[in-house]
Protein backbone atom coordinates (compact mmCIF):
# COMPACT_ATOMS: atom_id res chain seq x y z
CA UNK A 1 0.00 0.00 0.00
CA UNK A 2 1.39 3.53 -1.11
CA UNK A 3 1.33 5.87 1.57
CA UNK A 4 -1.87 7.80 1.37
CA UNK A 5 -2.07 10.72 -0.49
CA UNK A 6 0.68 9.78 -3.14
CA UNK A 7 -1.27 6.83 -4.43
CA UNK A 8 -1.60 7.34 -7.89
CA UNK A 9 -5.17 6.73 -9.07
CA UNK A 10 -5.79 2.83 -10.61
CA UNK A 11 -5.72 3.51 -14.38
CA UNK A 12 -8.55 1.01 -14.78
CA UNK A 13 -11.34 3.00 -13.03
CA UNK A 14 -10.00 6.57 -14.80
CA UNK A 15 -10.22 5.87 -18.15
CA UNK A 16 -14.23 5.34 -18.92
CA UNK A 17 -13.24 4.06 -22.54
CA UNK A 18 -10.57 1.70 -21.67
CA UNK A 19 -10.55 -1.76 -22.10
CA UNK A 20 -13.86 -3.91 -22.59
CA UNK A 21 -13.07 -5.95 -19.60
CA UNK A 22 -12.68 -3.26 -16.77
CA UNK A 23 -15.98 -2.71 -15.54
CA UNK A 24 -16.83 0.69 -14.16
CA UNK A 25 -18.90 0.34 -10.64
CA UNK A 26 -21.60 2.50 -12.27
CA UNK A 27 -21.98 -0.42 -14.60
CA UNK A 28 -22.05 -3.15 -11.64
CA UNK A 29 -24.29 -1.25 -10.01
CA UNK A 30 -26.81 -0.99 -12.89
CA UNK A 31 -27.13 -4.62 -13.87
CA UNK A 32 -27.81 -5.10 -10.09
CA UNK A 33 -30.60 -2.51 -10.32
CA UNK A 34 -31.91 -4.13 -13.05
CA UNK A 35 -31.58 -7.56 -11.59
CA UNK A 36 -33.54 -5.79 -8.35
CA UNK A 37 -36.20 -3.95 -10.18
CA UNK A 38 -37.05 -7.20 -12.32
CA UNK A 39 -36.92 -9.29 -9.67
CA UNK A 40 -39.33 -6.91 -8.15
CA UNK A 41 -41.52 -6.49 -10.52
CA UNK A 42 -41.77 -10.40 -11.35
CA UNK A 43 -42.61 -11.27 -7.25
CA UNK A 44 -45.48 -8.87 -8.53
CA UNK A 45 -46.45 -10.57 -11.59
CA UNK A 46 -46.14 -14.11 -9.58
CA UNK A 47 -48.71 -12.84 -7.51
CA UNK A 48 -51.38 -12.66 -9.83
CA UNK A 49 -49.72 -15.57 -11.61
CA UNK A 50 -50.28 -18.47 -9.15
CA UNK A 51 -53.89 -17.94 -9.43
CA UNK A 52 -53.69 -18.54 -13.22
CA UNK A 53 -52.05 -21.73 -12.50
CA UNK A 54 -54.25 -23.08 -9.53
CA UNK A 55 -56.90 -22.11 -12.27
CA UNK A 56 -55.26 -23.76 -15.05
CA UNK A 57 -55.11 -27.21 -12.99
CA UNK A 58 -52.93 -29.56 -13.87
CA UNK A 59 -51.70 -27.44 -16.71
CA UNK A 60 -50.87 -24.72 -14.74
CA UNK A 61 -47.40 -25.96 -15.15
CA UNK A 62 -47.41 -25.45 -18.90
CA UNK A 63 -49.06 -22.39 -18.61
CA UNK A 64 -46.05 -20.93 -16.61
CA UNK A 65 -43.75 -21.43 -20.01
CA UNK A 66 -45.13 -18.42 -21.47
CA UNK A 67 -43.45 -15.77 -19.25
CA UNK A 68 -40.62 -17.67 -19.43
CA UNK A 69 -38.80 -15.04 -22.12
CA UNK A 70 -39.32 -12.87 -18.80
CA UNK A 71 -36.46 -14.22 -17.35
CA UNK A 72 -34.39 -13.84 -20.26
CA UNK A 73 -34.82 -9.72 -20.80
CA UNK A 74 -32.61 -8.62 -18.44
CA UNK A 75 -29.32 -9.93 -20.50
CA UNK A 76 -30.25 -8.33 -24.10
CA UNK A 77 -31.19 -4.95 -21.86
CA UNK A 78 -27.80 -5.06 -19.75
CA UNK A 79 -25.74 -6.21 -23.10
CA UNK A 80 -27.05 -3.30 -25.10
CA UNK A 81 -26.69 -1.11 -22.41
CA UNK A 82 -23.24 -1.44 -21.38
CA UNK A 83 -21.65 -3.13 -24.38
CA UNK A 84 -19.44 -4.90 -22.20
CA UNK A 85 -18.51 -8.94 -22.74
CA UNK A 86 -20.26 -10.91 -20.49
CA UNK A 87 -22.70 -8.83 -19.62
CA UNK A 88 -25.43 -10.84 -20.16
CA UNK A 89 -23.97 -13.62 -18.29
CA UNK A 90 -23.40 -11.60 -15.28
CA UNK A 91 -26.84 -9.63 -15.31
CA UNK A 92 -28.39 -12.79 -15.40
CA UNK A 93 -26.41 -14.18 -12.67
CA UNK A 94 -26.58 -11.41 -10.50
CA UNK A 95 -30.43 -11.17 -10.92
CA UNK A 96 -30.33 -14.91 -9.95
CA UNK A 97 -27.92 -14.00 -6.97
CA UNK A 98 -31.34 -11.04 -6.02
CA UNK A 99 -33.60 -13.72 -6.30
CA UNK A 100 -32.42 -16.43 -4.21
CA UNK A 101 -30.31 -14.52 -1.47
CA UNK A 102 -32.95 -11.70 -0.99
CA UNK A 103 -36.24 -12.87 -2.53
CA UNK A 104 -35.50 -15.83 -1.17
CA UNK A 105 -36.58 -18.20 -4.43
CA UNK A 106 -38.43 -21.16 -4.12
CA UNK A 107 -35.62 -22.99 -6.69
CA UNK A 108 -32.71 -22.59 -4.30
CA UNK A 109 -28.89 -21.94 -5.78
CA UNK A 110 -29.87 -24.29 -8.84
CA UNK A 111 -30.85 -20.45 -10.29
CA UNK A 112 -27.67 -19.82 -10.69
CA UNK A 113 -26.91 -22.73 -12.86
CA UNK A 114 -30.11 -21.99 -15.08
CA UNK A 115 -29.08 -18.15 -15.22
CA UNK A 116 -25.47 -18.89 -16.07
CA UNK A 117 -27.02 -21.05 -19.17
CA UNK A 118 -29.41 -18.15 -20.31
CA UNK A 119 -26.90 -15.40 -20.20
CA UNK A 120 -24.67 -17.88 -22.13
CA UNK A 121 -27.48 -18.37 -24.75
CA UNK A 122 -28.58 -14.56 -24.98
CA UNK A 123 -25.47 -13.27 -25.07
CA UNK A 124 -24.15 -15.50 -27.90
CA UNK A 125 -25.81 -13.33 -31.05
CA UNK A 126 -24.70 -10.04 -29.80
CA UNK A 127 -20.73 -11.73 -28.99
CA UNK A 128 -21.38 -12.63 -32.62
CA UNK A 129 -21.46 -9.32 -33.65
CA UNK A 130 -19.30 -8.27 -31.57
CA UNK A 131 -21.28 -6.00 -29.45
CA UNK A 132 -21.81 -3.72 -32.41
CA UNK A 133 -25.42 -3.99 -33.59
CA UNK A 134 -28.42 -3.44 -31.79
CA UNK A 135 -31.10 -4.73 -34.74
CA UNK A 136 -34.66 -6.36 -33.92
CA UNK A 137 -32.63 -9.58 -36.02
CA UNK A 138 -29.72 -9.67 -33.07
CA UNK A 139 -32.66 -9.05 -30.21
CA UNK A 140 -34.66 -11.66 -31.64
CA UNK A 141 -32.04 -14.38 -31.72
CA UNK A 142 -30.86 -13.35 -28.53
CA UNK A 143 -34.19 -14.53 -27.22
CA UNK A 144 -34.34 -17.75 -29.33
CA UNK A 145 -30.85 -18.60 -28.36
CA UNK A 146 -31.32 -18.45 -24.49
CA UNK A 147 -34.69 -20.02 -24.67
CA UNK A 148 -33.31 -22.78 -26.43
CA UNK A 149 -30.06 -23.50 -24.60
CA UNK A 150 -31.77 -23.80 -21.22
CA UNK A 151 -34.47 -25.66 -22.51
CA UNK A 152 -31.89 -28.51 -22.34
CA UNK A 153 -31.16 -27.81 -18.83
CA UNK A 154 -34.63 -27.40 -17.43
CA UNK A 155 -36.15 -30.48 -19.51
CA UNK A 156 -33.39 -32.70 -17.55
CA UNK A 157 -34.22 -31.05 -14.05
CA UNK A 158 -37.87 -31.38 -14.47
CA UNK A 159 -37.66 -34.55 -16.08
CA UNK A 160 -40.15 -33.74 -19.26
CA UNK A 161 -37.61 -35.75 -21.72
CA UNK A 162 -40.00 -38.76 -22.60
CA UNK A 163 -43.44 -37.41 -22.10
CA UNK A 164 -45.72 -35.90 -24.78
CA UNK A 165 -45.37 -32.99 -24.48
CA UNK A 166 -42.00 -31.90 -25.08
CA UNK A 167 -41.80 -30.35 -28.14
CA UNK A 168 -44.95 -28.37 -27.16
CA UNK A 169 -43.18 -27.20 -24.18
CA UNK A 170 -40.16 -26.17 -26.92
CA UNK A 171 -42.34 -24.51 -29.34
CA UNK A 172 -44.22 -21.95 -26.51
CA UNK A 173 -40.88 -21.43 -24.59
CA UNK A 174 -38.87 -20.43 -27.87
CA UNK A 175 -41.49 -18.43 -28.91
CA UNK A 176 -41.79 -17.02 -25.76
CA UNK A 177 -38.20 -16.24 -25.42
CA UNK A 178 -38.38 -14.36 -28.79
CA UNK A 179 -41.24 -12.07 -28.05
CA UNK A 180 -40.49 -11.40 -24.09
CA UNK A 181 -36.52 -12.07 -24.17
CA UNK A 182 -35.99 -10.57 -27.16
CA UNK A 183 -38.37 -8.21 -29.06
CA UNK A 184 -39.96 -6.46 -25.64
CA UNK A 185 -35.94 -6.33 -24.43
CA UNK A 186 -35.27 -3.72 -27.63
CA UNK A 187 -38.36 -1.96 -26.94
CA UNK A 188 -37.66 -1.29 -23.49
CA UNK A 189 -33.55 -0.39 -24.14
CA UNK A 190 -35.08 2.18 -27.09
CA UNK A 191 -37.37 3.49 -24.37
CA UNK A 192 -34.72 3.92 -21.93
CA UNK A 193 -32.35 5.71 -24.57
CA UNK A 194 -35.39 8.25 -25.22
CA UNK A 195 -35.47 9.03 -21.62
CA UNK A 196 -31.93 10.25 -21.16
CA UNK A 197 -30.90 8.47 -17.97
CA UNK A 198 -28.61 6.14 -20.23
CA UNK A 199 -26.58 8.87 -21.27
CA UNK A 200 -23.89 8.23 -19.25
CA UNK A 201 -23.54 4.60 -20.19
CA UNK A 202 -21.96 3.09 -23.27
CA UNK A 203 -24.72 3.14 -25.32
CA UNK A 204 -25.18 7.28 -24.68
CA UNK A 205 -21.61 7.11 -26.06
CA UNK A 206 -22.14 5.36 -28.98
CA UNK A 207 -25.17 7.53 -29.85
CA UNK A 208 -23.48 10.97 -29.48
CA UNK A 209 -19.96 9.87 -31.34
CA UNK A 210 -18.20 10.27 -28.21
CA UNK B 1 -45.57 -5.38 2.18
CA UNK B 2 -42.08 -5.24 2.40
CA UNK B 3 -38.48 -7.03 1.98
CA UNK B 4 -37.24 -6.15 5.24
CA UNK B 5 -36.09 -9.43 6.61
CA UNK B 6 -37.62 -9.69 9.56
CA UNK B 7 -33.96 -10.65 12.28
CA UNK B 8 -33.34 -14.40 12.58
CA UNK B 9 -33.76 -16.00 15.84
CA UNK B 10 -30.57 -17.66 17.15
CA UNK B 11 -30.12 -21.22 16.99
CA UNK B 12 -27.69 -24.45 15.83
CA UNK B 13 -27.98 -23.85 11.79
CA UNK B 14 -28.75 -19.88 12.15
CA UNK B 15 -24.77 -20.06 13.40
CA UNK B 16 -23.49 -21.65 10.74
CA UNK B 17 -21.35 -19.95 7.63
CA UNK B 18 -23.56 -18.90 5.59
CA UNK B 19 -21.13 -19.77 2.56
CA UNK B 20 -21.04 -23.16 3.75
CA UNK B 21 -24.45 -23.59 3.95
CA UNK B 22 -25.31 -22.27 0.56
CA UNK B 23 -22.70 -24.66 -0.99
CA UNK B 24 -24.11 -27.56 1.08
CA UNK B 25 -27.36 -26.83 -0.39
CA UNK B 26 -26.11 -26.43 -3.83
CA UNK B 27 -24.39 -29.71 -3.59
CA UNK B 28 -27.51 -31.98 -2.50
CA UNK B 29 -29.92 -29.98 -4.81
CA UNK B 30 -27.37 -30.68 -7.99
CA UNK B 31 -27.06 -34.21 -6.35
CA UNK B 32 -30.90 -34.97 -5.88
CA UNK B 33 -31.24 -34.02 -9.69
CA UNK B 34 -29.89 -37.37 -10.62
CA UNK B 35 -31.80 -39.41 -8.49
CA UNK B 36 -35.21 -40.55 -10.30
CA UNK B 37 -36.96 -43.15 -7.92
CA UNK B 38 -39.68 -41.62 -5.46
CA UNK B 39 -37.97 -43.07 -2.15
CA UNK B 40 -34.82 -41.60 -2.09
CA UNK B 41 -35.92 -37.88 -2.46
CA UNK B 42 -38.67 -38.58 0.11
CA UNK B 43 -36.40 -40.29 2.99
CA UNK B 44 -34.28 -37.09 1.97
CA UNK B 45 -37.33 -34.72 2.42
CA UNK B 46 -38.36 -36.61 6.03
CA UNK B 47 -34.59 -35.93 6.88
CA UNK B 48 -34.46 -32.60 5.97
CA UNK B 49 -37.50 -31.49 7.71
CA UNK B 50 -36.57 -33.06 10.89
CA UNK B 51 -33.53 -31.78 10.34
CA UNK B 52 -34.35 -28.11 9.49
CA UNK B 53 -37.51 -27.96 12.74
CA UNK B 54 -34.64 -29.29 15.23
CA UNK B 55 -31.47 -27.53 14.25
CA UNK B 56 -32.97 -24.62 13.25
CA UNK B 57 -35.68 -24.26 16.24
CA UNK B 58 -38.04 -22.93 13.54
CA UNK B 59 -42.16 -22.92 14.59
CA UNK B 60 -43.78 -25.89 12.80
CA UNK B 61 -46.27 -23.22 11.19
CA UNK B 62 -43.64 -20.84 9.33
CA UNK B 63 -41.75 -23.61 7.88
CA UNK B 64 -45.42 -25.22 7.07
CA UNK B 65 -46.55 -22.03 5.30
CA UNK B 66 -43.30 -21.51 3.41
CA UNK B 67 -43.39 -24.78 2.57
CA UNK B 68 -46.69 -24.04 0.21
CA UNK B 69 -45.74 -22.94 -3.27
CA UNK B 70 -43.83 -26.18 -2.81
CA UNK B 71 -46.59 -28.13 -2.18
CA UNK B 72 -48.18 -27.17 -4.96
CA UNK B 73 -45.68 -27.12 -7.69
CA UNK B 74 -45.34 -30.88 -6.83
CA UNK B 75 -48.53 -31.26 -7.29
CA UNK B 76 -48.50 -29.70 -10.57
CA UNK B 77 -45.20 -31.90 -11.63
CA UNK B 78 -47.02 -35.00 -10.43
CA UNK B 79 -49.81 -34.38 -12.64
CA UNK B 80 -49.00 -33.36 -15.65
CA UNK B 81 -46.41 -36.38 -15.79
CA UNK B 82 -49.13 -38.64 -14.90
CA UNK B 83 -51.12 -37.85 -17.56
CA UNK B 84 -48.31 -36.92 -20.08
CA UNK B 85 -45.78 -39.97 -20.20
CA UNK B 86 -46.79 -42.67 -22.15
CA UNK B 87 -45.92 -46.31 -20.80
CA UNK B 88 -47.61 -49.43 -19.43
CA UNK B 89 -51.57 -48.04 -19.15
CA UNK B 90 -53.19 -48.37 -15.91
CA UNK B 91 -56.46 -46.90 -16.99
CA UNK B 92 -57.87 -44.77 -20.02
CA UNK B 93 -60.77 -42.42 -20.38
CA UNK B 94 -60.78 -40.94 -23.66
CA UNK B 95 -57.83 -38.70 -24.01
CA UNK B 96 -56.88 -39.33 -20.51
CA UNK B 97 -54.53 -42.08 -19.36
CA UNK B 98 -52.67 -42.96 -16.53
CA UNK B 99 -49.47 -44.72 -16.74
CA UNK B 100 -47.33 -46.70 -14.53
CA UNK B 101 -43.93 -44.78 -15.32
CA UNK B 102 -46.22 -41.85 -15.35
CA UNK B 103 -46.88 -42.44 -11.52
CA UNK B 104 -43.49 -43.12 -10.57
CA UNK B 105 -41.06 -40.62 -12.55
CA UNK B 106 -44.19 -38.21 -10.97
CA UNK B 107 -43.81 -38.87 -7.65
CA UNK B 108 -40.57 -39.01 -7.89
CA UNK B 109 -39.95 -35.16 -9.33
CA UNK B 110 -42.27 -34.34 -6.85
CA UNK B 111 -40.52 -35.88 -4.00
CA UNK B 112 -37.46 -33.69 -5.10
CA UNK B 113 -39.40 -30.45 -5.42
CA UNK B 114 -40.34 -31.34 -1.92
CA UNK B 115 -36.81 -32.41 -0.92
CA UNK B 116 -34.51 -28.91 -2.40
CA UNK B 117 -37.96 -27.26 -1.10
CA UNK B 118 -37.58 -27.89 2.06
CA UNK B 119 -33.63 -27.40 2.77
CA UNK B 120 -34.34 -24.07 0.87
CA UNK B 121 -36.77 -23.18 3.13
CA UNK B 122 -34.53 -23.99 5.91
CA UNK B 123 -31.24 -21.91 4.13
CA UNK B 124 -33.65 -18.84 4.09
CA UNK B 125 -35.44 -18.97 7.26
CA UNK B 126 -32.07 -19.16 9.60
CA UNK B 127 -30.38 -17.06 6.66
CA UNK B 128 -29.34 -13.06 7.55
CA UNK B 129 -29.17 -11.62 3.63
CA UNK B 130 -26.48 -8.75 4.69
CA UNK B 131 -24.41 -11.74 6.52
CA UNK B 132 -24.51 -14.01 3.63
CA UNK B 133 -23.37 -11.30 1.16
CA UNK B 134 -20.03 -10.06 3.94
CA UNK B 135 -19.30 -14.15 4.04
CA UNK B 136 -19.46 -14.73 0.68
CA UNK B 137 -16.97 -11.85 0.42
CA UNK B 138 -14.76 -12.44 2.95
CA UNK B 139 -15.17 -17.03 2.72
CA UNK B 140 -16.14 -17.03 -1.19
CA UNK B 141 -13.55 -14.24 -2.29
CA UNK B 142 -16.39 -12.24 -4.15
CA UNK B 143 -14.51 -9.08 -5.22
CA UNK B 144 -15.63 -5.60 -3.00
CA UNK B 145 -17.06 -4.01 -5.89
CA UNK B 146 -19.73 -6.68 -6.54
CA UNK B 147 -20.42 -7.37 -3.08
CA UNK B 148 -20.84 -4.07 -2.08
CA UNK B 149 -23.01 -3.06 -5.17
CA UNK B 150 -25.52 -6.29 -4.05
CA UNK B 151 -26.08 -5.02 -0.57
CA UNK B 152 -27.18 -1.39 -1.46
CA UNK B 153 -29.35 -3.28 -4.36
CA UNK B 154 -30.55 -4.84 -1.68
CA UNK B 155 -31.50 -1.41 0.02
CA UNK B 156 -33.34 -0.55 -3.31
CA UNK B 157 -34.82 -3.83 -3.43
CA UNK B 158 -36.37 -2.73 0.42
CA UNK B 159 -37.49 0.91 -1.24
CA UNK B 160 -39.00 -0.65 -4.58
CA UNK B 161 -42.70 -1.31 -2.58
CA UNK B 162 -42.64 2.17 -1.17
CA UNK B 163 -41.79 4.29 -4.88
CA UNK B 164 -43.81 1.63 -6.56
CA UNK B 165 -47.32 2.42 -4.70
CA UNK B 166 -46.08 6.03 -5.14
CA UNK B 167 -46.05 5.79 -8.70
CA UNK B 168 -49.54 3.79 -8.87
CA UNK B 169 -51.17 6.95 -6.82
CA UNK B 170 -48.92 9.30 -9.10
CA UNK B 171 -50.68 8.24 -12.26
CA UNK B 172 -54.01 7.25 -10.37
CA UNK B 173 -54.73 10.92 -9.71
CA UNK B 174 -53.90 12.10 -13.19
CA UNK B 175 -55.12 9.12 -15.49
CA UNK B 176 -58.53 9.04 -17.15
CA UNK B 177 -61.48 6.75 -14.94
CA UNK B 178 -63.85 4.23 -15.80
CA UNK B 179 -67.07 4.93 -16.60
CA UNK B 180 -67.83 4.03 -13.32
CA UNK B 181 -65.77 5.95 -11.53
CA UNK B 182 -63.24 3.06 -10.61
CA UNK B 183 -59.23 3.78 -11.87
CA UNK B 184 -57.92 1.67 -14.92
CA UNK B 185 -55.74 -1.23 -13.43
CA UNK B 186 -54.72 -3.39 -16.86
CA UNK B 187 -51.42 -4.84 -18.33
CA UNK B 188 -50.81 -1.33 -20.13
CA UNK B 189 -51.03 0.50 -16.77
CA UNK B 190 -48.28 -2.00 -14.82
CA UNK B 191 -46.36 -1.84 -18.00
CA UNK B 192 -46.13 2.14 -17.60
CA UNK B 193 -45.72 2.15 -14.16
CA UNK B 194 -42.89 -0.72 -14.13
CA UNK B 195 -40.91 1.55 -16.86
CA UNK B 196 -41.27 4.68 -14.51
CA UNK B 197 -40.14 2.34 -11.39
CA UNK B 198 -37.14 1.17 -13.69
CA UNK B 199 -36.12 4.67 -14.66
CA UNK B 200 -36.39 5.89 -11.34
CA UNK B 201 -33.99 3.12 -10.14
CA UNK B 202 -31.27 3.36 -12.95
CA UNK B 203 -31.20 7.22 -11.29
CA UNK B 204 -30.63 5.94 -8.03
CA UNK B 205 -28.19 3.42 -9.13
CA UNK B 206 -26.36 5.81 -10.66
CA UNK B 207 -26.07 7.90 -7.56
CA UNK B 208 -25.63 4.80 -5.50
CA UNK B 209 -22.30 3.89 -7.17
CA UNK B 210 -21.41 7.60 -7.39
CA UNK B 211 -21.65 7.33 -3.01
CA UNK B 212 -19.83 3.78 -3.13
CA UNK B 213 -17.15 5.75 -5.05
CA UNK B 214 -16.49 8.61 -3.15
CA UNK B 215 -16.01 6.51 -0.20
CA UNK B 216 -13.17 4.24 -1.17
CA UNK B 217 -15.13 1.19 -2.47
CA UNK B 218 -12.85 -0.88 -4.91
CA UNK B 219 -9.34 0.17 -2.83
CA UNK B 220 -7.07 -2.31 -1.27
CA UNK B 221 -6.57 -3.36 1.52
CA UNK B 222 -9.81 -3.55 3.16
CA UNK B 223 -11.28 -4.57 6.74
CA UNK B 224 -14.55 -5.67 7.21
CA UNK B 225 -16.80 -5.01 9.50
CA UNK B 226 -19.21 -7.49 11.68
CA UNK B 227 -16.46 -10.06 9.77
CA UNK B 228 -17.91 -13.63 9.46
CA UNK B 229 -15.42 -16.44 10.56
CA UNK B 230 -15.29 -19.83 9.21
CA UNK B 231 -15.09 -22.15 12.50
CA UNK B 232 -14.58 -25.75 12.78
CA UNK B 233 -18.49 -26.45 13.50
CA UNK B 234 -18.83 -25.24 10.27
CA UNK B 235 -16.82 -28.29 8.64
CA UNK B 236 -18.40 -30.86 10.87
CA UNK B 237 -22.26 -29.48 9.84
CA UNK B 238 -20.92 -29.45 6.15
CA UNK B 239 -19.20 -33.45 6.79
CA UNK B 240 -22.46 -34.62 8.40
CA UNK B 241 -25.20 -32.74 5.74
CA UNK B 242 -22.73 -34.11 2.87
CA UNK B 243 -22.45 -37.56 5.23
CA UNK B 244 -26.26 -38.35 5.42
CA UNK B 245 -26.81 -37.70 1.68
CA UNK B 246 -24.24 -40.20 1.10
CA UNK B 247 -25.60 -42.78 3.01
CA UNK B 248 -28.84 -42.41 1.53
CA UNK B 249 -28.31 -42.79 -1.75
CA UNK B 250 -26.05 -45.55 -0.97
CA UNK B 251 -28.35 -47.25 1.13
CA UNK B 252 -31.15 -46.79 -1.55
CA UNK B 253 -28.41 -48.29 -4.29
CA UNK B 254 -27.70 -51.43 -1.84
CA UNK B 255 -31.44 -51.83 -1.46
CA UNK B 256 -31.77 -51.81 -5.35
CA UNK B 257 -34.62 -48.86 -4.77
CA UNK B 258 -32.41 -46.24 -6.37
CA UNK B 259 -32.90 -44.91 -10.05
CA UNK B 260 -31.27 -42.47 -12.10
CA UNK B 261 -32.08 -40.17 -15.37
CA UNK B 262 -32.18 -43.44 -17.78
CA UNK B 263 -35.88 -43.70 -16.81
CA UNK B 264 -36.88 -40.45 -18.30
CA UNK B 265 -36.34 -41.53 -21.90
Amino acid sequence: MTPTGTAPAPARRSAPTGSPFAWQLKDIMLVVVFGAVFGFLYWALVQGWIALSVATGPFGDLTQHVLLGGWLIVAPIAIAIIRRPFAGIVAEVIASVIEVVFLGSAVGPLLFVAAGIQGIGSELPFALTRYRRYGWLVYALSGLCGAGLVFFYSAFRSGWYGTDLLLVRLAIQLVSGVVLGGLLAKVVVDALARTGVVDGFAIGRARFGA
Amino acid sequence: MTFAAAPIPDSPLARRNPTVKLAVLFVVSVALLFVLDPVTPTAIYLLGLSGVLLAGRLPGRTVLRAQLPFWAFAFGVFSVNVLSRPGTVLWQEGLLRVTVEGLTVGAALAARTLAIGILAVGFVLTTDSLRLMTSLHQNARLPARPSYALMAGYRLLQLLPGEWSAIRAAQAVRAPLRGDGTVRAGPSAFGRAAFALLVLAIRRGERMAQSLESRGLGLAPRTVWHPVRLRAADLVFAGAVLGVLGAVIGAAGMLGLLAGPGVLF
